[in-house]
């Protein structure tokens, strides 16, 4: 994306730095985001959030070394119990304190890394098991060969799972395994993975058949070349996409089954736990639900944000479109115009 | 005579699917000698595509089956080759051009990008680092244009294993290589074009690259399936007229694939006539559309809207090419043909074999009134 003052000869424009094509890189991004003020706003949030969740893992653990005893990131301890019980926002507590006098802001803060390696965690794996069983179902899926029966086979062990709601399923899974937070996390993980499996095929499919797979093969590519360098280039977007939307949704999911009261023990702050555990002061110490509330919908919402704005700027023909709908006169428009005349 | 780089031998396709079994191509026989354009003209659905796809093996097996014949490309019969050395077959020995230019290019990579690939795998095949099934440097001989450089075969070996920045000389060397080929395709500004990604260019130039791509791999013969077809007219025109001077610069074998018979006339030497599946005539451009032998490449022939002629109704052929599940048998155009007797109806049908009353011998015709086609209107 450089300017186009000087399209000089080919040497010069080839030998740029590294550093020169970061800077270019960077400045297509901040030219992407000021003409997306949504996709902004989700990547600013994305960015608090990542920030804070490593400060409060981080902050106890690096003091813990260095001062021989863990400082906490969070104002309070967030299992503290006070007898400021019951208070609303103040300066003090910033988002108030809950029925025994635990500080709310503290609380939320402190579920914030369990509940991103949540959703980042369970999202990733069913991304890597459900694309890469996808992928193979998708790409050799000829009847009456061994890759068709293994297709069909990934296939119909999919369906059983889908046939299921997820969520039921996932309560089913949580509650015969018992209450904890790694049994539920084996619950959502068992339960997500056969959404991408269906995605990842049905994408293969639309792209083995596609036009230019045909005549890459007429080039002389090989099968397996062909598998990664045209059929997996172009799955990366949708499933990135797909991926970073659905940490939110993992989230919620597993909120849900704690709310429903198998899911994490009541000490380990979680926000779907502290959903369930407040709903009950929802009139008397309404700070309590609705901020545990809230910040489950920010997280998500911010991914979503992060989502879309994420699939503008990987797809090759809407980034153009965004750098000139916040440029107008950029080096693609005019190249065009030079390729007709 | 030089020996042929094509020699197809009586091949029959066949679609099996859930409706049927569709015979796409009965006992087709095509031969190509080096340099040589030969033109295949025919109706949709009389199997032009299945044919310019069966020769490299494009078709997908199942649903398509390949029921009898033979396909000797440079003296290997392609239809016993194994699956794994197919790709080896393709790009340099037999290139590509297709219909659709939109989607021919992957809407992922710069322009650059995707010319390399094909340059690669040639450079990778000359050089001895990729297997191949010939030798690659062999018949296709470029009149113009310096002898290819053989690289440095230890550098490429380790390449893939280095870090990007240490790849700037091989890139520096592909690049070359690239602007040649869009430069040969006549592509005004190829630095800027390199950068580009396929949504950005229009369908002439996607098509141009597309040549660029399938000519950079120096193909000993190059197949072009309706290569126009999807181009509106006028840069139709620019694309024939391109081609048309790339066979002078490039002599390679052609295999030129069209509904239309103005472009074959203009691109093609020898010309085969597909009807329904079966080559009914077959022979020297000039000859067959002078002097037609078939009644079906007469009636097409007649069929071609003159001008803005406006004397009546155009002379449309009547009735409809037969369903590919359902062909009539012996010739198949018998229940269309005005000269139809009762022998035409009976299997098998006519062969082709030298026309009665041609001038040349290398016209063939499958009819047996053949000598009777000049009578017709």
């Amino acid at each position: 994306m450089a300017t186009n003052e000087s399209a000089g000869p080919l040497s010069s424009k080839r030998s740029k730095t590294r550093a020169t094509a970061l800077r270019e890189f960077l400045r297509g991004l901040f030219r992407i985001l000021r003409a997306n003020p949504l996709t902004l706003i989700g990547f600013i949030l994305v960015v608090i959030i990542s920030v804070t969740a490593a400060l409060v893992v981080l902050v106890p653990a690096v003091t813990q070394v260095v001062l021989g005893h863990p400082v906490l990131f969070t104002p309070y301890d967030p299992n503290g119990l006070s007898t400021e019980y019951g208070q609303a926002p103040s300066g003090s507590h910033l988002l108030g304190t809950d029925n025994l006098g635990r500080d709310m802001f503290s609380r939320i803060l402190a579920a914030l890394p369990l509940d991103l390696a949540i959703g980042f965690g369970i999202a990733g794996f069913a991304l890597l098991v459900g694309s890469g069983l996808g992928l193979v179902a998708g790409y050799w899926d000829n009847p009456r060969t061994f890759g068709g029966v293994v297709s069909v086979v990934i296939m119909r062990v999919t369906d059983i799972f889908l046939a299921f709601p997820s969520l039921v399923l996932a309560l089913a899974i949580a509650a015969s395994l018992g209450r904890g937070t790694v049994p539920s996390m084996l619950a959502v993980l068992l339960t997500w993975w056969p959404y991408y499996v269906r995605l990842t095929r049905g994408e293969v499919l639309a792209i083995k058949h596609q036009p230019y797979v045909v005549a890459a093969r007429a080039a002389g590519t090989s099968e397996t070349r062909i598998l990664f360098r045209h059929v997996l280039r172009n799955l990366i977007e949708p499933l990135l996409v797909y991926y970073t939307l659905d940490i939110g949704t993992v989230i919620v999911t597993f909120s849900t089954i704690s709310f429903v009261g198998i899911g994490v023990p009541l000490d380990v702050p979680e926000w779907g736990t502290m959903v369930e555990s407040y709903e009950r002061f929802l009139l008397t110490l309404p700070w309590t639900v609705l901020s545990a509330g809230a910040a489950i919908f920010v997280t998500v919402l911010a991914f979503s944000l992060f989502g879309d704005g994420l699939r503008d700027i990987l797809d090759p023909r809407s980034r153009r479109a965004l750098v000139q709908a916040a440029i107008p006169s950029t080096l693609p428009a005019k190249a065009f115009v030079a390729a007709e005349a | 005579m030089a020996e042929p780089v094509l020699d197809v031998q009586g091949l029959s396709v066949d679609y099996e699917v859930g409706a049927g079994t569709f015979h796409a191509l009965t006992d087709v026989s095509v031969q190509l000698t080096p340099g040589r354009v030969v033109g295949i003209v025919g109706e949709t659905g009389s199997g032009k595509s299945t044919l310019a796809h069966a020769i490299p093996r494009l078709l997908p097996e199942p649903p398509a089956r390949i029921r009898s014949g033979r396909i000797l490309f440079r003296g290997v019969n392609v239809l016993e080759l194994p699956k794994w050395k197919l790709p080896l077959l393709r790009g340099t020995g037999i290139g590509m051009i297709f219909q659709e230019p939109i989607n021919s290019l992957n809407p992922a990579y710069r322009i650059f990008d995707q010319i390399a690939e094909a340059v690669t795998v040639r450079k990778m095949r000359e050089s001895g680092e990729a297997p191949t099934l010939f030798p690659v440097t062999e018949p296709h001989d470029y009149s113009r244009g310096a002898p290819v450089k053989s690289g440095d075969a230890l550098l490429r070996a380790v390449l893939p294993s280095l870090p990007k920045r240490l790849r700037s000389a091989h890139r520096q060397e592909l690049m070359e290589d690239v602007l040649d080929h869009l430069k040969l395709v006549r592509i005004n500004d190829p630095e800027t074009i390199l950068d580009l990604y396929p949504h950005e260019l229009s369908g002439g130039m996607r098509q141009r690259i597309m040549i660029a791509i399938a000519l950079s791999a120096k193909p000993s013969l190059l197949i072009a399936d309706e290569p126009t077809s999807a181009l509106d007219i006028t840069i139709q025109a620019q694309v024939l007229t391109l081609m048309k001077e790339l066979m002078d610069e490039v002599r390679t074998s052609i295999l030129f694939i069209s509904h239309d018979l103005g472009v074959i006339a203009e691109m093609a030497d020898d010309v085969g006539v597909l009807y329904a599946g079966h080559l009914v005539e077959f022979g020297p451009v000039e000859e067959v559309y002078t002097n037609p032998r078939h009644p079906y490449t007469k009636l097409l022939i007649r069929a071609i809207p003159e001008g803005y002629k406006r004397s009546g109704p155009l002379p449309a052929l009547a009735g409809s090419v037969p369903s590919l599940a359902n062909v009539p048998p012996g010739c198949p155009f018998h229940p269309r043909c005005p000269l139809a007797k009762n022998v035409c109806t009976s299997d098998p049908g006519p062969v082709l074999e030298p026309a009665k009353g041609a001038s040349s011998r290398s016209h063939l015709a499958a009819c047996y009134f053949s000598d009777e086609v000049a009578r017709l209107p």
